[in-house]
């Protein structure tokens, strides 16, 4: 397919294609805009008694900058070494990454929550020169270095480049009250020594810290980035700084009428180890010149309170079950963020429930996009003003998507078929994982496992990714469309379906339930479904939970439902 | 009773205290707790409604000397004290409904407290003292908003400010309790078992009729807490005050007991449901996936 019909819902002014990156790397672009923003605030890291610290687009320049010397200089790395970066939100998290990128080394981020056999697996794959993690993990580093030894660890803490008398009190709270942090056993240095050290470096042998990645091409690896953790093997995605910066453009291509350079303060709530926040929060907001507001933990969401009363939030970013759960937050609803001027959601589908209720409190809208880690993330997104209920938008500009069939044809426009993409987004292929990586590539498009249909007009909808389908006597079923319904019922907090053996029909729908109303019942959820399904996707079984098994960004898990069941059958 | 050192001392801990508090709020919390004023006005009916009725069935019911019942019922009539502010926000309550819980109360007492008093004690003819009301007052709204310009100005500088002040009240607290005993040892031992009763009850049924008033008339919880422990939480001082003004010698002496036995005792308790109403927020806060972090 070469024509591209949603180009007709881009907004006048935007471009449908973009030549060539605006920058040739990360480095370049990182200081690019920190000349032109200098002493403007970059990033206010918020905690929840509103204790905050702020770095300037300078600040961070220089101070990445000399732990990029740092890195080269002092910790001996070179071009193209991996370092990880294993942290939450928090100032440490733009410097580090920037300073690892300018250096020339390739970043690799860390799920900071991951046990110590988790990590070891990823440390095993990506081999790291250097770690960089925050205080509270570090007490995981002797497990999981055990059989792959990293040279080189330094530590951070939360509370970073906070003015003093804050971060004293958050560390003394830290290390007595909350216990979180515990003594660092293994040998390390503490980050703002190896910036200092980097910085004596460079005023004593004036390193040009621009020649460290002077030769890195757009085409290099700048990011391993993890996925796979909810389908299997757990696959490191190449992504290119040339895939990064784009990604970034392109997304920010169809938000630019709406936002002004220098003037937005946008709020990050979700991880920017994530590849969402990482591309849409940590470079997107950059290169806005916004003041980024960091949350370092969400949970419990009365966490994200003193961020929107000391600061006009005017764009955030976050998933389905950020937006779910701050509606149902009384000090949300009664005084929702005056100065938001739009939201933008990703991860995970956006059910159209939760984005009514969004903007019938706050005015506004939350946008949809929808991508996955191997391509940047970003594939689709919703036009402002223009979204459509159940749909993931539109590509974006410079990129190509269609649906195919299981032999890699296109199928005809309208007929269900597995979403597949080319653009400068994709990734360059699984590190050191060239048969997986031709798993995903098919000629020249990559397939996302999702299954979707274009509308005439381009608009894509996902009716479910490939293996969730139930087939009730030889009707498919797509768990998607029937907890659209199910999440829509007043008395349901959330819900996810399966399918599950059965006797008479091969499988059943069954839904997991997590209550709002404690007084419903599986009977009157059930009648309540007959009324807006056929008779086939109405859940045959209905069960209450408490709670959902999630991934780390909040993804529901039905594999781990599946599995559950599945257990539970064997054992009858 | 208390000397003027440790009363200065305690206004000085009351003032940072509140600094610290008011550094916890903000402009629109105040703006939002009058939007809905129903609150408040549950707030009032809760404090001058059932307070004295209550302390009315407390010295109807148990054999007390009458020194001591008209102490009771002076003691029910109260408006909320500050500390009722610092164990709301403690409870994770709503801080602002409580100070303006505690200003209207405070103010309408003025008016309230007569009537009441004719209601249940036959006119029985009390001094208020005017200097100790607006003393009330002044040490409430002063630093609350001082606390809050302090936070506009710098939100670093609120926070460590609030962090000093719920750390100051912790102490506070303490201090109270392990300072009031020592004091008042000697009273302890001499007061019968139905003083105990009433100085025990009036708070415990205070806040326990509040609790259950604002939530049947759907006050979310945290609004209920609030209620329940304003209700609950009389100014015990400017009983004393009271007294001290209006009475002399043993029959002010007489009069006192239930209001100091009360402040003893009405700390205890607040701390033990402030307890109570953070075990409960934190159950219904909503469950977050672990690795939203």
């Amino acid at each position: 397919m070469t024509q591209r019909p949603w180009t007709a819902f881009y907004a006048p002014g935007e471009r449908t294609d973009i030549a060539s990156p605006a920058y040739r790397t990360l480095p370049d672009l990182v200081r690019s805009v920190s000349e032109t923003h200098g002493a403007a605030p970059a990033f206010t890291c918020c905690l929840p008694n509103g204790m905050n610290g702020t770095l300037s687009f300078q600040q961070v320049d220089e101070m990445s900058d000399s732990l990029a010397v740092y890195l080269r200089e002092v910790a001996g790395l070179g071009q193209g070494d991996r370092v990880a970066l294993q942290m939450p939100n928090c100032l440490s998290f733009p410097v580090a990454a920037f300073g690892v990128l300018k250096a020339g080394c390739v970043l690799v981020n860390v799920n900071p929550l991951y046990t110590a056999e988790e990590m070891a697996r990823q440390f095993e794959d990506a081999t790291p020169h250097a770690l960089i993690i925050v205080d509270m993990f570090a007490d995981k580093i002797p497990a999981a270095t055990r059989d792959h030894p990293i040279p080189n660890v330094i530590v951070t803490r939360v509370a970073e480049f906070f003015p003093a008398m804050p971060r004293g009190i958050v560390g003394l709270v830290q290390k007595y009250w909350d216990r979180s942090v515990i003594p660092v056993e293994t040998a390390h240095t503490r980050l703002p020594d190896a910036i200092a050290a980097g910085r004596a470096r460079i005023a004593k042998d004036r390193v040009e810290v621009d020649a460290y990645h002077q030769p890195v091409t757009s085409d290099d690896i700048a990011v391993l980035q993890y996925t796979g953790g909810t389908t299997g093997v757990s696959k490191g995605a190449m992504l290119t700084h040339g895939n990064l910066i784009m990604n970034m453009e392109q997304t920010m291509e169809l938000l630019n009428s709406n936002v002004t350079k220098g003037e937005e303060v946008a709020l990050t709530a979700l991880p920017m180890y994530h590849i969402f926040a990482f591309t849409v929060n940590l470079l997107g907001f950059y290169w806005l010149g916004a003041r980024n507001v960091l949350i370092p933990n969400p949970r419990p969401l009365s966490n994200l309170k003193r961020a929107f009363e000391n600061y006009k939030i005017t764009w955030m970013s976050g998933v389905n079950t950020l937006f779910n759960g701050l509606t149902n937050e009384i000090w949300f609803t009664d005084s929702p963020p005056r100065h938001l001027k739009f939201a933008s959601a990703g991860g995970m589908a956006l059910q159209s429930s939760v984005a009514e209720r969004w903007e019938q409190i706050t005015g506004k809208p939350v946008i949809q996009g929808y991508g996955l880690t191997e391509t940047s993330p970003v594939l689709t997104f919703e036009p402002l003003g223009k979204a459509r209920p159940g749909s993931i938008g539109v590509p974006l500009p410079s990129t190509l998507v269609t649906c195919l069939d299981e032999d890699g044809n296109e199928v005809p426009q309208g007929e269900r078929g597995e979403i597949a993409a080319k653009g400068p987004q994709v990734m360059k292929g699984y590190w050191q994982k060239p048969e997986e990586t031709e798993k995903v590539m098919k000629n020249g498009w990559f397939l996302t496992g999702d299954i979707g249909v274009m509308d005439p007009d381009g608009y894509f909808r996902i009716v479910d990714r490939k293996k969730d389908m139930v087939v009730v006597s030889g009707f498919n079923v797509y768990p998607n469309e029937v907890e659209d319904v199910l999440a829509a019922h007043p008395g349901i907090l959330e819900a996810a379906v399966i399918g599950v053996p059965d006797d008479v029909a091969g499988e059943a729908v069954k839904a997991f339930v997590v209550k709002a109303d404690p007084g419903l019942t599986a009977e009157a959820i059930r009648a309540y479904c007959k009324e807006h399904l056929t008779a086939y996707k109405v859940p045959k079984r209905v069960e209450f939970r408490d709670e959902l098994p999630k991934s780390n960004v909040g993804k529901i898990l039905r594999k781990d439902l599946r599995a559950e069941e599945l257990a539970q059958v064997a054992a009858e | 009773m208390v000397g003027a050192f440790e009363q200065a001392l305690l206004a000085l801990m009351i003032f940072v205290i509140m600094l610290g508090m008011g550094a916890s709020l903000t402009p629109r919390d105040f703006y939002l707790a009058l939007k809905r004023p129903y609150g408040l006005m549950i707030g009032v009916v809760s404090q001058y409604g059932f307070m004295p009725f209550i302390g009315f069935l407390l010295i109807t019911t148990l054999p007390l000397p009458s020194a001591i019942a008209i102490g009771v019922l002076i003691m029910a009539c109260m408006p909320g004290g500050t500390t009722s502010n610092i164990f709301t926000y403690f409870s994770k309550g709503n801080l602002a409904l409580s100070v303006l819980m505690t200003v209207t109360s405070t103010v309408f007492g003025v008016l309230l407290i007569p009537i009441v008093l004719v209601i249940y004690a036959n006119a029985l003819d009390l001094e208020i003292p005017r200097e100790n009301i607006i003393a009330t007052l002044v040490l409430l709204l002063v630093p609350v908003a001082i606390g809050m310009v302090m936070r506009k100005l710098n939100a670093n500088v609120g926070a460590v400010t609030e962090f000093m002040g719920s750390l100051l009240a912790l102490f506070f607290i303490v201090f109270l309790i392990v300072s009031w005993v020592p004091r008042n040892w000697q009273f302890l031992i001499t007061t019968t078992p139905a003083t105990y009763v009433a100085a025990i009850g009036l708070g415990l049924f205070g806040i326990t009729i509040g609790y259950v008033f604002a939530r049947s008339l759907r006050l979310h919880p945290r609004n209920a807490r609030t209620v329940a422990l304003e209700t609950g939480i009389q100014n015990g001082p400017l009983a004393i005050a009271i007294i001290a003004f209006t009475f002399s010698g043993d029959e002010a002496q007489s009069y006192m007991a239930v209001p100091v036995l009360y402040s003893l005792f009405i700390v205890i308790m607040s701390t033990l449901v402030t307890l109570v109403f953070r075990r409960a927020n934190t159950a219904a806060e909503q469950k977050m996936p672990d690795g939203l972090l």
